[in-house]
């Protein structure tokens, strides 16, 4: 938010990263970090680069080259529990993926009792109090097919957070939802945010960028093209490419 | 999102719908016109047939037991087949494929003899327990097809949600896998329950008494062919039909999470 703050190690830091996909260059010497408490906004258009990024935080991808250390550990390395790290990065994704053949609650009470050893009684306590800071608390019984898309994506949200994540990544959560449903998910991750949330957030909602982000990044072609303050990005941008892709898209 | 994928459907006699009704419909035909003709043959024309039937009755508990045993052994070699089908680890991928290329390129009837007189060979087992094995061996190579396409027919996106959250591959496979590839899994599975069932009758062939088994004998005997075969084949074709139902109902137990 400000400049004046102490430096702290950054929680998530990427070192000239770079991964193909045979001859496509989906990440070209990327270096970016996040300091705890951070919420940066990830843009740019199709095919940039923005997805790969985010997943490669948590090694959905394996990248190629470079180095990328979340909480103190390196996540390629050999001697790190992925597993276990994984535990501490909350991760949503466009297309909600909850577990069909699981209720609600039991998609947001598996993993802690499974992964964290949480008694069933605990699990559903914490379960229920997710849901309802989402707002969905009614839904805990039922199957997520009977959900709407905007009431499934917050479920979604809810399970990253029920294994008390220290970071969340948001792959273009609102991109699947009917128009009318994505408020409903922009409003838990402004919660969120402001409950002081460590965040990278893939999106074009430029709205939920201006509000939350304290950087905002832009993308082209697999690499970071610009970054700065929202303020900075939607009064002056350098870049023509950063340009180009805000006029496009506001 | 969960809407069911069609995977291969294998021959075998027709798994009811739950959009068939009453007994208007194949099923409720065949099953009733087999057991009426049985009861009919059974009670009216009584001479041969009730001698008939009374000789092929542990024929049949003898079908059964190949059948029950070699559908549990078929279903732990496929599971084991399938996950090594899907497996990243190249060693153990590359020794499942062989598996089911070799036996899917040997007819059963050949297997059969192969690995029962193989079997006699080298170790001291039973007859049955040969076929079992015989008929798990091979039918374990198809149930892994069947395995293997119902766990790549679940998105990728449950693989990748389960990982996030930390899960490993085997809690990721256990956990959220399998319990909904069981679902689009049932379907042609119970396919290979029928035509396992229906391939049974070739054990006949090595010295085990199954129902066609008996029916030889007995028409052997009494060169009542005809009528011995008549009943052999109603009684085989009632079975078939009941274990397809049986089928058809797990499949709806299991659907129960889906929106219709
Ligand atoms: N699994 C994959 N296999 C092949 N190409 C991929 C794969 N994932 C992404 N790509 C390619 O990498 C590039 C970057 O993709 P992505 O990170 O998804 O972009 P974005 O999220 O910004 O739209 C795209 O050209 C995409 O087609
Ligand atoms: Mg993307």
């Amino acid at each position: 938010m400000s400049a004046t703050s102490a430096p702290t190690p950054p929680i998530v830091d990427i070192r000239h990263v770079s991964k193909s996909f045979g001859a496509l260059k989906a990440l070209n010497n990327v270096s970016m970090s996040m300091s705890l408490g951070e919420k940066v906004v990830i843009i740019g258009p199709s095919g940039s680069g923005k997805s790969t990024l985010l997943r490669s935080i948590n090694k959905l991808e394996t990248v190629d080259s470079g180095t990328i250390i979340v909480d103190g550990y390196d996540i390629n390395a050999p001697t790190t529990d992925i597993n276990r790290l994984r535990m501490e990065l909350g991760m949503v994704f466009q297309s909600f993926n909850l577990f069909p053949h699981k209720t609600v609650l039991e998609n947001l009470t598996l993993a802690p009792i499974k992964l964290k050893g949480m008694s069933k009684a605990e699990a559903d306590d914490i379960g229920i109090k997710l849901l309802d800071k989402v707002g969905i608390r009614e839904k805990a019984h039922v199957y997520p097919s009977k959900l709407s898309g905007g009431q499934q994506q917050r479920v979604a949200i809810a399970r990253a957070l029920a294994m008390s994540p220290k970071i969340m990544l948001f792959d273009e959560p609102t991109s699947a939802l009917d128009p009318e449903m994505i408020g409903e998910v922009l409003d838990v991750m402004v919660t969120l945010a402001k409950e002081g949330m460590t965040m990278a957030v893939v999106t074009h909602e430029m709205g939920f960028a201006r509000e939350v982000a304290d950087r905002v990044v832009f993308m082209d072609h697999g690499g970071i093209i610009e970054e700065g303050t929202p303020e900075h990005f939607f009064q002056n941008p350098e870049h023509e490419r950063t340009k180009l892709f805000l006029s496009q898209i506001l | 999102m969960s809407e069911t994928r069609i995977i291969d459907v294998g021959e075998g006699a027709a798994i009811p719908s739950k959009n068939d009704w009453g007994l208007f419909n194949a099923w409720g035909i065949s099953i009733t016109g087999a057991v009426g003709v049985i009861l009919y043959l059974y009670l009216f024309e009584s001479t041969p047939y009730k001698r008939i039937a009374h000789y092929v009755a542990d024929g049949i508990i003898i079908t059964f037991e190949v059948t029950f045993m070699s559908i549990i052994c078929a279903c732990c070699i496929g599971l084991v087949v399938g996950l090594g089908r899907v497996s990243k680890n190249k060693a153990i991928n590359l020794v499942a494929s062989t598996y089911v290329e070799v036996i899917r390129g040997i007819p059963l009837l050949v297997q059969l003899f192969y690995i029962y007189y193989a079997l006699g060979r080298f170790l001291n087992v039973h007859d049955l327990t040969a076929a079992v094995i015989a008929m798990s061996v091979c039918y374990g190579a198809y149930m892994g097809e069947v395995f293997r396409a119902g766990i790549t027919a679940i998105d990728k996106g449950q693989t990748e949600a389960a990982r996030s959250l930390g899960f490993n591959t085997k809690q990721t496979m256990f956990l959220v896998i399998l319990p909904q590839a069981w679902r689009t899994i049932l379907p042609p599975v119970g396919n290979e329950f029928i035509a396992l069932l229906k391939d049974t009758s070739l054990v006949s062939i090595l010295a085990v008494s199954d129902l066609l088994r008996r029916g030889r004998e007995f028409s052997s005997e009494t060169f009542l062919y005809f009528e011995t075969y008549t009943m052999v084949a109603l009684i085989y074709l009632v079975i078939t039909l009941l274990l397809s139902k049986g089928v058809s109902i797990m499949e709806a137990r299991l659907s129960h999470y889906v929106r219709h």
